[in-house]
């Protein structure tokens, strides 16, 4: 495989042990391993022989690339990935770290990539994946991204990288016809299949999907109408939805299955794993071992995870964005009885939260990190009385935890995604997202 | 202290909500309406969308932000109700204009392509999108005091000789700086870990923000800027309701207590203002 992967391999597997043995720095053997080799990532991921599938979107890539990891491994392939969170190159670079060769080989029949939407077209350009699975567009990192259209954009860029199949939310105002978008030179050789819910729960849910609005355009260039959301047949549809479980409609058989937690978004993530799975291995897709493969999950953590501290049920709820915390906050049952809050500059702007209606919660009892002030404010305005505001995140779980045992034994922490990875270390949790295994 | 309001609601018109509703934008309406209510004023808000006419007996108008698809969907419906808007300004309503809504309510747009939007000059100032993105946190010296929230914008505003709402303290503002200090970018005063009050002595310069002329007033400001900066909302109450004889009447204890938070959300945000 060369020289420059090979030392690429051995500097940065020794970067990686020195990082771990720290407790920390998980980007950072990847970085290096580029610096070394900036094919590093196209000379071992590329040569994988059913080749890459990408996985992208605003919300749910972490859980959907887990579930489809585990639906293709229930089918006897050898997958590789890249771990929860780990999404730019230098993070996929750590975790090719982890199960490469010294000459540069992964022991994999497949990659499956959850790639960021930024990073998404530079990242798929260099992969070529043979097949692309785009999860929703909703209002995210607009610090980051600017303009939902931008997004928009970058995906439009990551599924023309397909070079066999894209599969597609229906139910999301701008993927329900991105493949006109691209073209018939492209729909022409690619097959393009969708996933979506049924319309009753979709109707349901209190604030739908949160998909991103889209303005303009409301006829294409030939002056037909555009398709409407939801107008495209699904391969794979969620047809009911429990606690914590979800019926999958596929090819008109019904599959139940097992979902990290609560929610609508959940769901659409299994049905999306699914369609995925079943573009990539045609006929030999067997809707049986779906369920079988998703009951198996561990939660990928932050995603509805349940963390057990001193004998107490820690929820966490991530607030990775707007349409997140508002579909986690959707699917509580009830007003969660202690609240923690921690929020900090991974979430420079955070204006959207007066788009969030806050109403499943009756107060908050800790609010921390740089921005806990304003949403004081917030709550303030939305009369959700709070207990106390303290800027230093220790002090504050420290104040958390010390709260009597709750009735139902659940505390619960509302966390931007920098502010759950520093909790969880402080809660004595040592692993780390985006590195190796 | 409810005689002090009258019979009649305050009349508050959110311009096109829907297509202009970006990073938040309906708080600064809320807001509004929560910190008239409290005092015993009652409020009426329109939201007026394409197509709607501007109601009779409009005290306050609110404009927000959007992305650039938005501003030119909605362009059209703002030159239709332009005329009544302008009459509105010419009889000293308050007017709060965000970011997008801000630019279409001025003389004209030049986007990145070369196209030109007219606008519907309420405001006297004019757009062009260009030059490179700021998006960091904002800080700006006005009348009322430090004002402080988030800028994310990619374009220039000129609004030739008018008053802006003060001078940048931590930001960028309505055009790149040119005087003196102007080559102190906001990112690497952040990173070398500079204040917001040792900003200013690091990088005296030209920066301004927004427009200010008596009760037009225009910002790139987000937060929403209501949210961290009540007295500018207050101030646009006060301004509404002088025009109908009647004074903003105290702030209520609910309202004190989220003035303090909002109080420590500036200084939060001028302690270690950050960009990218």
């Amino acid at each position: 495989m060369g020289f420059r992967t090979t030392t690429a391999v051995l500097v940065g597997r020794a970067v990686r042990v020195a990082a771990r043995a720290r407790g920390g720095g998980s980007a950072i053997p990847g970085n290096i391993a580029l610096k070394i080799n900036p094919r590093f990532l196209e000379d071992t991921i590329a040569r994988i022989p059913l080749g890459v599938v990408a996985v992208s979107g605003s919300n749910g890539k972490s859980t959907t690339t887990n579930m489809l990891a585990g639906i293709l491994r229930e089918h006897g392939l050898k997958v590789f990935t890249n771990p929860s969170g780990g999404n730019l190159p230098q993070g996929i670079a750590s975790s090719v770290l982890s199960s490469v060769s010294l000459s540069g080989v992964l022991d994999a029949d497949i990659a499956i990539l959850e790639v960021d939407e930024g990073y998404g077209p530079k990242i798929t350009k260099m992969l070529q994946p043979s097949t692309v699975l785009l999860l929703n567009i909703q209002i995210d990192q607009l610090n980051r991204y600017h303009e939902p259209d931008r997004v928009v954009r970058m995906l439009e860029e990551v599924a023309s990288t397909a070079t066999r199949s894209l599969v597609l939310n229906r139910d999301d105002n701008h993927l329900v016809d991105l493949d006109t978008r691209l073209g018939s030179a492209f729909t022409g050789s690619r097959a393009v299949t969708f996933f979506g819910a049924s319309p009753e729960l979709i109707g349901a849910a209190a604030h739908g999907l949160a998909s991103a609005d889209r303005f303009g355009d409301d006829s294409r260039g030939d002056g037909s109408s555009r398709i409407a959301v939801g107008g495209r047949e699904a391969d794979v549809t969620v047809t009911d939805i429990g606690d914590s479980q979800a019926v999958l409609g596929i090819d008109g058989r019904d599959i139940a299955v097992r979902l990290p937690a609560r929610g609508l978004h959940y769901a659409l993530d299994a049905a999306g794993a699914t369609a995925a799975a079943r573009a990539v291995l045609g006929d030999r897709f067997r809707p049986g071992l779906v369920t079988a493969a998703l009951n198996g999950l561990t939660t990928v953590y932050g995603r509805g995870e349940l963390l057990q501290v001193a004998g107490e049920d820690i929820e966490i709820i991530m607030m990775k964005n707007p349409a997140s915390l508002q579909l986690n906050l959707d699917s509580l049952e009830s007003a969660p009885e202690q609240v923690f809050m921690a929020v900090d500059e991974g979430t420079p702007d955070p204006s959207w939260v007066y788009d969030i209606d806050l109403s499943s919660l009756d107060h908050v009892d800790v609010i921390t990190g740089s921005k806990a002030w304003q949403f004081a404010v917030r709550f303030g305005y939305a009369n959700i009385p709070v207990g106390t505001v303290d800027l230093d995140v220790r002090a504050a779980v420290k104040q958390f935890l010390a709260l009597p045992r709750p009735s139902k034994g659940r505390k619960t922490m509302i966390l931007n995604y920098e502010q759950m990875m520093a909790i969880r270390k402080i809660l004595g949790f040592k692993e780390l997202e985006g590195g190796g295994q | 202290m409810a005689e002090q309001a009258g019979s009649r609601p305050l009349r508050l018109l959110h311009l096109f909500p829907t297509t202009l509703g970006l990073n938040g934008e309906s708080g600064n309406v809320d807001i509004l309406r929560r910190r008239a209510e409290s005092r015993g004023v009652p409020v009426e808000v329109t939201r007026l969308e394409a197509g709607a006419v501007v109601p009779a007996g409009v005290d306050l108008v609110f404009i927000g932000s959007g992305p650039v698809s938005a501003q030119m969907q909605t362009q059209a419906a703002v030159l239709a109700v332009a005329e009544p808007l302008r009459a509105l300004a010419a009889s000293g309503v308050p007017f709060l204009a965000i970011g997008a809504g801000f630019q279409l309510l001025g003389q004209s747009i030049t986007l990145a392509d070369g196209t030109g939007l007219t606008g519907a000059s309420v405001f006297p100032v004019t757009t062009i999108v260009a030059g490179e993105r700021v998006v960091g946190d904002f800080v700006v010296e006005s009348r009322l005091g430090m004002l402080a929230g988030f800028e994310n914008r990619g374009s220039y505003v000129d609004i030739g000789s008018n008053a802006p709402i003060g001078h940048v303290v931590y930001g960028r503002g309505n055009v790149a700086a040119s005087g003196p200090g102007a080559g102190a970018s906001a990112a690497a005063i952040a990173a070398s870990g500079a204040t917001a009050e040792g900003t200013v002595l690091v990088a005296p310069d030209d920066r301004v923000e927004g427009f200010w002329v008596e009760n037009l007033i225009g910002t790139h400001l987000h937060g929403p800027v209501l949210a961290n900066n009540p007295a500018l909302a207050d101030w646009l109450l006060e301004a509404a309701l002088v025009r109908r004889g009647q004074t903003l009447p105290l702030a209520t204890p609910d309202l004190v207590e989220i003035d303090r938070r909002a109080s420590e959300a500036r200084a939060t945000i001028m302690a270690a203002p950050l960009s990218e």
